[in-house]
């Protein structure tokens, strides 16, 4: 054994070795930059590492908010990138959590000054990044094609608009649209809230939602889409894409990102600001921030501070700017650059500074993501029909300073945090002294007779409980604890604070009966259907060997494939399941992603063709045990198929498809994956999350760790029950029979 | 008659439910300039091209990430195989302390959300140095695949009658002996699954590769896939051509073995 142990060690040693031999200084990049960007982003440092043979840079793509997830998560095991890229909001999270450092001291007051100040946005007075563009704002774009001037107001939008929006071809279906936008998301309708009323945040940083500034906000979106038609009834970012790209759009709401993507599709477009909103003469602010880079609050070795200030340095030079300015068309952030001939004789650089000068600056703060995330909320029950704009507006107040609150909240520790250490002490003091013989017994095990058994079993478990174990009481810690936000360095042990804000939460309770629905429903499915095709293959079918192969097909495919797939195949405008029900069936086409019933199903129909093959061939396996001399005396005493099935083929299948099931019933209450992926992270409204969806949004979206910790083990607690009473209940079963 | 024309209705039905999603994914891959979105329900049509896949080998790393998958994937298979038949055998054959214990603790593993897990697996393997190393990988996919694999195969050997192994150990046979030559040959079915298991789940994980896996040249197929998702510009012919060559290798795994699938998936009853 010890000789064993002692070669995957060296083994490990060998390895990490070797990654750490490496001369030149490694610096990482992560950052989230979109295709084409990348391209130009990768140029830069290839040349950048010709002319410093010294140091090599490793760029990571990832998306954004998994970008921050996984920043968040290395930075707990003090690594992680050098160089971060991200949007600029992420910086209010990312310092307050410790995890980037300001740039003040390393750069030196004249080089910062060389920028726009938007490229340099400042938390609590310090600067943690540094943008190389300045802009990543909303206009209006416009197809020349279909409109030579955009318009200039509310009033002619809707005009024009409606001029716009035709069925082409006569067919009762609508083939262009005079508005597309993303209107589902926040940050797209944000620009109208102060044009309508005032800033959605005061200068402070406290939500102002309950306005009635928003409350017109929805109502004229609601508007555009029910009262003047404008817009199309569903249309996330895709759509509206695909819809402008393909001439099918006169007007898109979108940000200076996606010039180069329309540019490329051959779209003759133009750009303007936002329609001034006509009832009060103001024009809609698009919030304009930069994206840019921060530096890791750690480094490896002053080499590796030293190479990544020069990577810095590097990536928001002129010669760079530049670059990007050239090949993609952003505008630079250094001031000099403005009166270069790259900016100065591209139209577009020139329309799109006149509209960020009716532009607010992008909040930094981490309040704003509670702020976003009870506007996008509300907003989609506003606009699924649940709440009027009123409400909505309202509601979306007081849950952004509930989940502000909770976010800021440290809690101190109580007199439950000494409970809690104490009953940890003394369980495992009465756990050593149960177990004392138990240990000596399982050691003296490896000598006796029962050796052979112990070397069978030890290495898998021992993988078992070496990825399992520590986890698993990790997260039974920091359910104990103030883990959070602003906690992230130094969480303590406070005692049961969020188990008792967990069960007292109404909403816990209807996402565990949602829970419970959603397991139900798809087992019931899966076993139904499994048994049924099973029965039909086995029983009538001639090539059993092709149908089983054929029908076997979703299981093969990886989940997370599936799940896009399917959310591609419900979309409103373009899914196919909305093209069959109106050319085959004549049924107006439903909008399935935004309404939380319709969501929900999509997500159990994505779930139910995912789940059943594997229930079909257990089935199959148990059919084919089911002697068939038992059919034939059936046959005689003359049963009919329905009797046959219930008398012989059930009772016998039951022991098989049991187990089945109850394994298919802890997979599926914790399937994350299909309701995250199919309704986008909970859409609408964050009313179709399961426990499980629900426990990720909290960790990694609202950095409540201890709570999502808690919850998790909640879920833990309430599977082994269930397990537990169920296994009991078959065990019984069988040994009465 | 009307059973068979029921049972060929549903089937085909079925069929149809089950085929289409990919016949979907093809007809996106072939579209041309990322045109993710048309209205028309064929799957070819005159602009039909194979350009994505085209570009797919050529000017992305496609291959790169193949390779890495396939090797991951092939490592974690064997040690899964390995280990999950071994400890299942001795939960099958031998009666000792704390068996029920481990069979439940097995299920029980299967309990906790995944998601949650994630943190932690950072912060042990960035302290074993494992980040940006395949071992991290192999040690966490064959871990977190050998329970579902462990209780199948423990449920297979139940099956397999003793009398063979008494036959074996009086012959002379040592027990190491009578399980690598007698039982291991006749538990070729559940061995199959369980390799299958291993791969699928190496094969198409993506969160936890996310975490590990931070070096572009080591990227797995799924992390590779994911790049051609941008938040706000996706490269949805890319990715649908990407996700259909992942596809296949499964597709042709399962059907190559499914005659395995059938006799080897034994659930088998509680009692053990």
């Amino acid at each position: 054994m010890t000789l064993v142990l002692r070669l995957v060690f060296s083994v490990l040693i060998l390895c990490s070795a070797t990654t750490s031999f490496a001369e030149p200084v490694r610096i990482q990049l992560w950052h989230q930059m979109i295709y084409s960007h990348r391209q130009v982003l990768s140029e830069a440092l290839r040349q950048f590492e010709k002319e410093n043979p010294d140091i090599v840079i490793r760029e990571t793509y990832r998306e954004t908010e998994e970008l921050r997830s996984s920043y968040q998560a290395a930075a707990m095991g003090n690594s992680g990138p050098e160089l971060v890229f991200g949007p600029s909001d992420q910086i209010g999270p990312f310092a307050t959590m410790g995890i980037i450092q300001p740039l003040d001291g390393l750069l030196s007051p004249e080089e910062l000054a060389q920028y726009d100040p938007l490229a340099l946005p400042a938390y609590e007075g310090r600067h943690y990044m540094l943008g190389g563009t300045v802009g990543n704002h909303l206009m209006l774009l416009y197809n020349k094609k279909l409109l030579p001037t955009p318009p200039q107001t509310t009033d002619e939008l809707i005009h024009l608009g409606q001029k716009l929006t035709a069925d082409l071809d006569g067919d009762g279906k609508i083939d262009r649209y005079g508005l597309v936008f993303n209107y589902t998301e926040p940050f797209f309708f944000a620009p109208f809230i102060p044009a309508f009323g005032e800033p959605f945040m005061t200068a402070d940083f406290a939500p102002r939602l309950a306005q009635p500034g928003l409350s017109k906000t929805f109502q004229f979106i609601l508007d555009l889409r029910d009262k003047y038609k404008i817009i199309p009834k569903e249309c996330d970012y895709e759509t509206a894409n695909a819809l402008f790209k393909q001439n099918k759009a006169a007007m898109l709401i979108n940000g200076d990102w996606s010039w180069g993507d329309y540019r490329d599709a051959g779209v003759d477009f133009g750009i303007a600001r936002i329609p001034m909103v006509s009832s009060t003469g103001k024009w809609p602010s698009p919030l304009v921030g930069t994206v840019g880079y921060s530096l890791n609050a750690h480094f490896q070795s002053p080499a590796h501070k030293e190479a990544a200030l020069k990577v810095l340095r590097y990536l928001t030079s002129a010669s760079v700017q530049k670059l990007f300015t050239q090949k993609v068309g952003v505008m630079p952030s250094l001031l000099s650059l403005r009166a270069d001939a790259v900016v100065k004789q591209n139209p577009l650089l020139q329309a799109s500074s006149s509209i960020m000068a009716v532009g607010l600056p992008m909040p930094v703060v981490p309040e704003v993501r509670g702020v976003w995330d009870s506007l996008r909320i509300q907003y989609q029950k506003v606009l699924a029909g649940t709440l009027n704009a009123e409400q909505g507006a309202q509601s979306a107040q007081a849950m952004a300073e509930a989940q502000i609150q909770n976010m800021n909240q440290v809690i101190p520790p109580d007199a439950g945090a000494l409970v809690v250490k104490g009953l940890v002490g003394l369980l495992i003091l009465v756990l050593l002294y149960l177990s004392r013989n138990s240990v000596v017994l399982f050691f003296r095990g490896f000598r006796g007779p029962q050796k052979f058994v112990y070397f069978m079993m030890l290495p898998a478990f021992i993988g078992i409980f070496a990825v399992i174990i520590y986890p698993f009481f990790y997260n039974i810690a920091i359910s104990f604890s103030n883990f959070s936000l602003r906690t992230f360095q130094d969480w303590s042990i406070v005692g049961f604070h969020n188990y008792w804000e967990a069960i007292s939460d109404p909403k816990f309770y209807s996402l565990l009966l949602k829970t419970v629905v959603w397991t139900v429903v798809n087992v019931a499915f899966h076993v139904t259907l499994g048994v049924f095709l099973a029965v039909i293959i086995n029983q009538l079918m001639p090539a059993k060997a092709f149908w089983r192969t054929l029908l076997i097909i979703p299981w093969a495919v990886p989940q997370y494939i599936t799940a896009l797939t399917w959310r591609g195949m419900f979309n409103q405008e373009y899914g196919p399941i909305n093209q069959f029900l109106q050319k085959f069936l004549h049924l107006s086409p439903v909008q399935w992603l935004s309404q939380p019933f319709t969501a929900f199903v999509a997500c159990i129909v994505t779930n139910v063709w995912l789940g059943f093959p594997f229930m079909m061939i257990v089935a199959l396996g148990g059919l084919q045990a089911i002697p068939q001399s038992l059919y034939e005396a059936a046959y005689l005493d003359k049963a009919n198929a329905w009797q046959r099935f219930r008398h012989i083929t059930l009772p016998l299948l039951a022991p098989v498809m049991i187990p089945a099931a109850l394994l298919g019933s802890i997979w599926t209450f914790n399937n994350l994956n299909v309701v995250w992926l199919v309704s986008n992270a909970g859409e609408p409204g964050d009313q179709t999350h399961i426990l499980v969806s629900y426990v990720y949004k909290a960790a990694f979206n609202l950095y409540r760790y201890g709570y999502a910790a808690a919850v998790s083990v909640l879920i833990f607690l309430m599977l082994v029950i269930w397990s537990l009473s169920s296994l009991r209940s078959q065990y019984k079963k069988e040994t009465q029979a | 008659m009307i059973k068979r024309i029921f049972a060929w209705l549903s089937l085909c039905i079925f069929a149809v439910f089950s085929l289409y999603p990919m016949l979907y994914v093809l007809s996106v891959s072939l579209r041309g300039d990322n045109a993710f979105q048309t209205q028309s329900l064929e799957i070819f049509s005159s602009q039909s091209t194979l350009k994505n896949f085209v570009v797919l080998f050529t000017e992305t790393d496609f291959l790169l990430w193949m390779r890495n998958s396939l090797f991951i994937s092939a490592v974690t298979t064997l040690l899964g195989v390995a280990l999950a038949s071994t400890s299942a055998y001795a939960l099958s054959r031998h009666r000792f302390r704390g068996r029920n214990l481990m069979l439940f603790s097995l299920l029980a593993s299967q309990m906790f959300p995944a998601t949650m897990l994630i943190l932690p697996f950072y912060i042990i393997l960035a302290k074993m140095h494992l980040i940006d190393n395949f071992w991290g990988l192999f040690l966490i996919y064959s871990s977190t695949a050998l329970p579902f694999c462990i209780w199948q195969m423990k449920a297979y050997y139940d099956t397999i009658p003793k009398e063979l192994e008494e036959a074996a150990v009086l012959d002379g046979c040592s027990r190491w002996m009578t399980f690598y030559k007698i039982i291991l040959p006749v538990s070729s079915p559940a061995l199959v699954i369980t390799a299958l298991f291993s791969f699928m789940t190496s094969w198409s994980e993506y969160v936890i590769a996310a975490v590990v896996l931070q070096d572009p040249e080591l990227y797995t197929l799924p992390l590779g896939l994911r790049s051609f998702q941008a938040s706000l510009a996706t490269q949805w012919g890319l990715y649908a051509a990407g996700a259909l060559i992942v596809s296949v290798p499964v597709l042709i795994l399962f059907i190559s073995i499914s005659r395995y699938l059938v006799s080897g998936l034994t659930m088998g009853s509680v009692k053990g």
